[in-house]
């Protein structure tokens, strides 16, 4: 069926294959602007295919050869998967407008275009694949070439290992995808993934839970679910700007695609227990994530954490919402996959904004160390706003985006009382609390993250002779317009959410939603409500009154105008302020048994006479799940591959002799 | 008077009125030996409690009225109290408070300037090593004008029976 | 009735300075004042030559006082005897500087 969706999303795959093709052009700047341009246009064409699928509620199929073939391509159309296209369009678009300030043209750029354009293709693939073969594939184009943009530098020091770390575990992950495809394509008989859906009753519920959990493993090594996040700090920073921005806000999205495509389409009536087996991934994830994130100097790894947590957030979104799928809340269900996909997608717009902008204080810096940089807010102006403006969305900070998808999430848990049951109730409490500290620690995290790079003196050479000159600022300025636009325009984008629910759910909670004056509801009147267009407007409103007091009442007389009084001291310099890690001691102490930290202090002499050198100070904070989960299971393995070393031992008669066994062995069974 | 002498007289006039019944007072050290400072600190006391007059001390010079300086000016002190009056919005008064402050203990040289008013402006000198809290409360009330002046009319000459 | 508010008055320890003289003023150690008839100039260089602060001096047929730099120690009035003795003023703040310098003719007269 040709739709104006397809018609667009074609469009959008024959862009970027385009890009891809030409890629080679980026060794010149003329040719680096007209890959990024179709790269971006592509991605306006994703966003056209992918909202219009969504408002029209599409489903469609169209098969590409013979239906049972395994080599056939079945592609579908899909409501819940237009949602993580239309965010695929618009990273792309915003990165198609970042990358021609960003790189340089050179030969790198020159593969390294074709390569990333290749990984949103095969993005694209994921989210319009209708069989399980076409899905697998798509995928593991999609973890391959987003490792071969992790490796964009792969002369600098740690990005390989970094990279290999990223293709290990999303290999392990695939693992456990496919057996979970395989085991469901084998008990329902075929591979297109709407039949599978239809035939999925048929199977016992030890079968459907088996295939859930794989699902949910599988699938959260992509979306960086704690205990599977490790590869994210590593991979984030190695990679470049525009490459850790597709990663973040796309590719650990995928990650929750698979899971919301397991949960809510393939296996949809699960019991109670996958909810909350998400719930507490979810949680956890969101809690350690965010501790973690406090902890980090480096302004990509404290990111990188940052999505854990956020990611974190949309699975206890999800997983609630499965609970209530469970307990027959069909309008809850519906309320919460909203609120979940809500903060999906605003957390791939402003964590894509963070990252870009992160690429730009690097390249005018030459460092992403926070302790060394400050005081940027008057040499990067554009740019210390539009961060801002991601900050302020990250943090949940009214009328923004951020505000409007956790208080939906808030809502959605404090009505687990509405289940019967005491025990589930409680334990969405507990969640509901978790996401209370996660946001709490996530304000300070991001005034963090703010604060110690933008304002105050700068603490470096770098910091302190950046310039704003040649930097990109269309690509993130239109991020930061789409955070204040998802934020003020909750409405629109709540209804076009609606539809998906719908689609997906079968449950329309637009009345429950919405009340006609622009007001949110969290799916039952008299519960609470807000309005994020209202309070936009207040906002300003509330600003005007006392601008005209001022201007009306503005004193006449000659005033002075004197330096801010700072105590009398002489002059101030850098090293008297706030440094990112002490901001962050009080959680660190606080929290301290979670980080256990190794501190190291060299001084130049314990007697007192001697203490007027310097002091070296050195503190890390225990990495947990390397130490106590990676590290034995690596040991493990490499003692049973130890063990098995002698096999290969090299001797070619030894080898003659396994020949002439296995012989023997057939001739002896093959009767049989 | 010139018109301008007027105007200003005018102006402090105002100011003091202002000034009245409520004062803040941002003190200053510029290198004393202290005890000025303890005297000072005595005026918040009980006994001699400054709050009934409505005087206040604080500690941002943004709010004071008063600048009350002790000590002989030290030049290490000297951009600190330059930057402290500054702070300061008028209208605004100094007071000078101790033998040191005006000038009669030190000379100057390379590490004191020897008098404050050789460094700001002073309006109010009061004088004693250290002058006691009444002599203090005197010092304050004379300089928003509530008290008057006694030392010009004294002559320190005794032409009658000695006191016991 | 009014014993109630007599106790309350009694137990405060506030000085009502300025509205009322306070009495305690008169242990306070104040700068000297001289009986000009007694003074000579012998007496007025050994006056000098005590006051550790310099605040004393002889300039002409005067005894020069700056009240600015008189710690009132008090050893003026030792080595002054009957010459000298405890003004009792303290209220010396002033907004001129000259009117701390006093001039006291030796041997009276004027």
């Amino acid at each position: 069926m040709i739709t104006a969706a397809s018609i667009a999303l074609v469009a959008a795959a024959a862009l970027w294959l385009g890009a891809a093709a030409v890629g080679t052009l980026a060794e010149r700047a003329a040719g680096l602007r007209a890959v990024t341009t179709v790269s971006a246009l592509g991605g306006v064409a994703a966003v056209a295919g992918g909202t219009l699928t969504a408002i029209h509620e599409t489903h469609a199929t169209r098969t590409i050869g013979s239906a049972n073939l395994v080599g056939a391509v079945t592609l579908r159309l899909d409501p819940l998967a237009a949602v993580f296209i239309a965010l695929l369009g618009l990273i792309a678009i915003a990165i198609g407008l970042y990358a021609p300030r960003y790189h340089h043209p050179s030969r790198g750029t020159a593969w390294y275009l074709p390569v990333y354009n290749l990984a949103l293709l095969a993005s694209l693939g994921v989210l319009v694949a209708g069989n399980a073969t076409f899905f697998l594939v798509a995928w593991e184009s999609m973890t391959v070439f987003s490792y071969l943009v992790i490796l964009r530098h792969h002369r600098r020091e740690g990005v390989a290992r970094a990279a290999f770390l990223f293709l290990a575990l999303g290999e392990a992950g695939f693992v456990l995808i496919v057996a979970a495809f395989a085991i469901f394509a084998a008990h329902t008989g075929t591979l297109d993934l709407g039949l599978m859906a239809a035939r999925s009753h048929t199977l016992s519920s030890g079968w459907r839970a088996g295939i859930f959990v794989l699902a949910l493993l599988g699938f959260g090594f992509k979306a960086g679910l704690v205990p599977f996040h490790v590869w994210l700090p590593e991979a984030h920073p190695a990679a470049p700007a525009d490459g850790s921005a597709f990663l973040s806000g796309l590719v650990i999205a995928l990650g929750v695609f698979g899971i919301s495509l397991f949960a809510f389409e393939l296996l949809p009536g699960g019991p109670a227990w996958w909810g909350l087996l998400t719930l507490g991934l979810g949680a956890l994830s969101a809690v350690v994530g965010v501790l973690y994130a406090l902890m980090e100097n480096d302004l990509k790894r404290f990111l990188a954490y940052s999505s854990i947590e956020n990611i974190g957030i949309v699975l206890t979104a999800l997983g609630a919402a499965m609970v209530f799928g469970a307990y027959h809340h069909p309008e809850l269900e519906a309320f919460l996959l909203i609120a979940g996909l809500y903060q999906l997608v605003n957390h791939g717009v402003y964590k894509t904004l963070l990252f870009l902008e992160t690429g730009v204080v690097e390249h005018t810096t030459g460092t992403r160390e926070m302790n060394a940089l400050g005081g940027l807010i008057h040499r990067l102006p554009a740019t210390a706003v539009i961060t801002l403006v991601g900050t302020l969305g990250i943090a949940a900070l009214p009328p923004l985006n951020g505000f409007v998808s956790e208080w939906l999430i808030f809502q959605g848990l404090f009505q687990g009382f509405r289940i019967g049951n005491d025990l589930i109730g409680i334990l969405i409490v507990i969640a509901g609390a978790s996401l209370a500290l996660t946001a709490g620690l996530a304000v300070m995290a991001f005034a963090r993250g703010f604060g110690i790079p933008f304002l105050g003196m700068p603490r470096s050479r770098g910091a302190a002779h950046a310039s704003e000159r040649g930097q990109p600022i269309a690509g993130p300025g239109l991020l930061a317009a789409s955070c204040v636009a998802l934020g003020i325009g909750a409405p629109l984008v709540l209804t076009v959410l609606d539809r998906v629910a719908h689609a997906t759910t079968g449950t329309d909670i637009k009345a429950h939603l919405l009340v006609p004056n622009l007001t949110v509801i969290p799916a039952h009147t008299g519960f609470s409500g807000f309005s994020p267009t209202y309070l936009a407007v207040y906002l300003v409103c509330i600003g005007i009154v006392p601008l005209l007091i001022y201007l009306a009442g503005r004193p006449r007389a000659a005033s002075r105008t004197v330096p801010v009084w700072d105590g009398g001291i002489l002059s101030f310099n850098a090293r008297m302020q706030y440094t990112a890690t002490t901001y962050a001691n009080p959680i660190r102490v606080t929290f301290d048994e979670f980080y256990r930290p190794e501190f190291h202090v060299e001084r130049a002499s314990d007697d007192p006479a001697g203490r007027s050198g310097p002091v070296h100070y050195r503190f890390r904070v225990m990495p947990i799940f390397q130490r106590f989960l990676y590290a034995p299971l690596v040991r493990a393995v490499e003692w049973c591959a130890d063990f098995v070393r002698p096999i290969q031992s090299g001797d070619v008669n030894l080898y003659l002799l396994y020949i002439f066994i296995c012989v023997i062995i057939a001739y002896l069974i093959y009767p049989y | 008077m010139t018109e301008e002498q007027r105007l200003a007289a005018r102006l402090q006039e105002r100011a003091l009125a202002l000034f009245r019944r409520s004062l803040h007072i941002r003190t200053f050290d510029s290198g004393s030996c202290a005890v000025c400072e303890s005297e000072i600190r005595l005026l918040s006391s009980p006994y001699y409690d400054l709050h009934r007059l409505g005087f206040f001390f604080t500690p941002a010079p943004r709010h004071a009225d008063l600048l009350l300086v002790s000590g002989p000016a030290v030049r290490a002190a000297e951009p600190a109290l330059l930057k402290t009056l500054e702070a300061i919005p008028e209208p605004r008064i100094v007071v000078a408070v101790g033998a040191c402050a005006l000038g009669t203990i030190f000379t100057e040289d390379e590490l004191v300037h020897g008098s404050v008013d050789a460094v700001i402006p002073v309006d109010v000198y009061i004088p004693g090593c250290p002058p006691s809290p009444l002599a203090l409360l005197h010092g304050l009330l004379v300089a928003v004008g509530r008290l008057e002046e006694k030392v010009q009319s004294l002559r320190f000459d005794l032409r009658e029976e000695l006191p016991a | 009735m009014f014993w109630f508010l007599r106790g309350i008055r009694r137990g405060v320890v506030t000085t009502r300075y300025p509205s009322r003289a306070e009495p305690a003023a008169a242990q306070l150690p104040t700068p000297p004042a001289f009986r000009a008839e007694r003074l000579s100039v012998e007496l007025v260089e050994r006056l000098a030559a005590a006051c550790p602060a310099g605040a004393l001096r002889r300039d002409g047929p005067d005894l020069v006082l700056d009240l600015a730099g008189c710690t009132a120690c008090g050893r003026c009035r030792d080595v002054g005897g009957e010459a000298v003795a405890a003004s009792g003023e303290f209220e010396l703040a002033t907004r001129e500087r000259a009117a701390l310098v006093k001039r006291i003719p030796i041997g009276g007269g004027r």
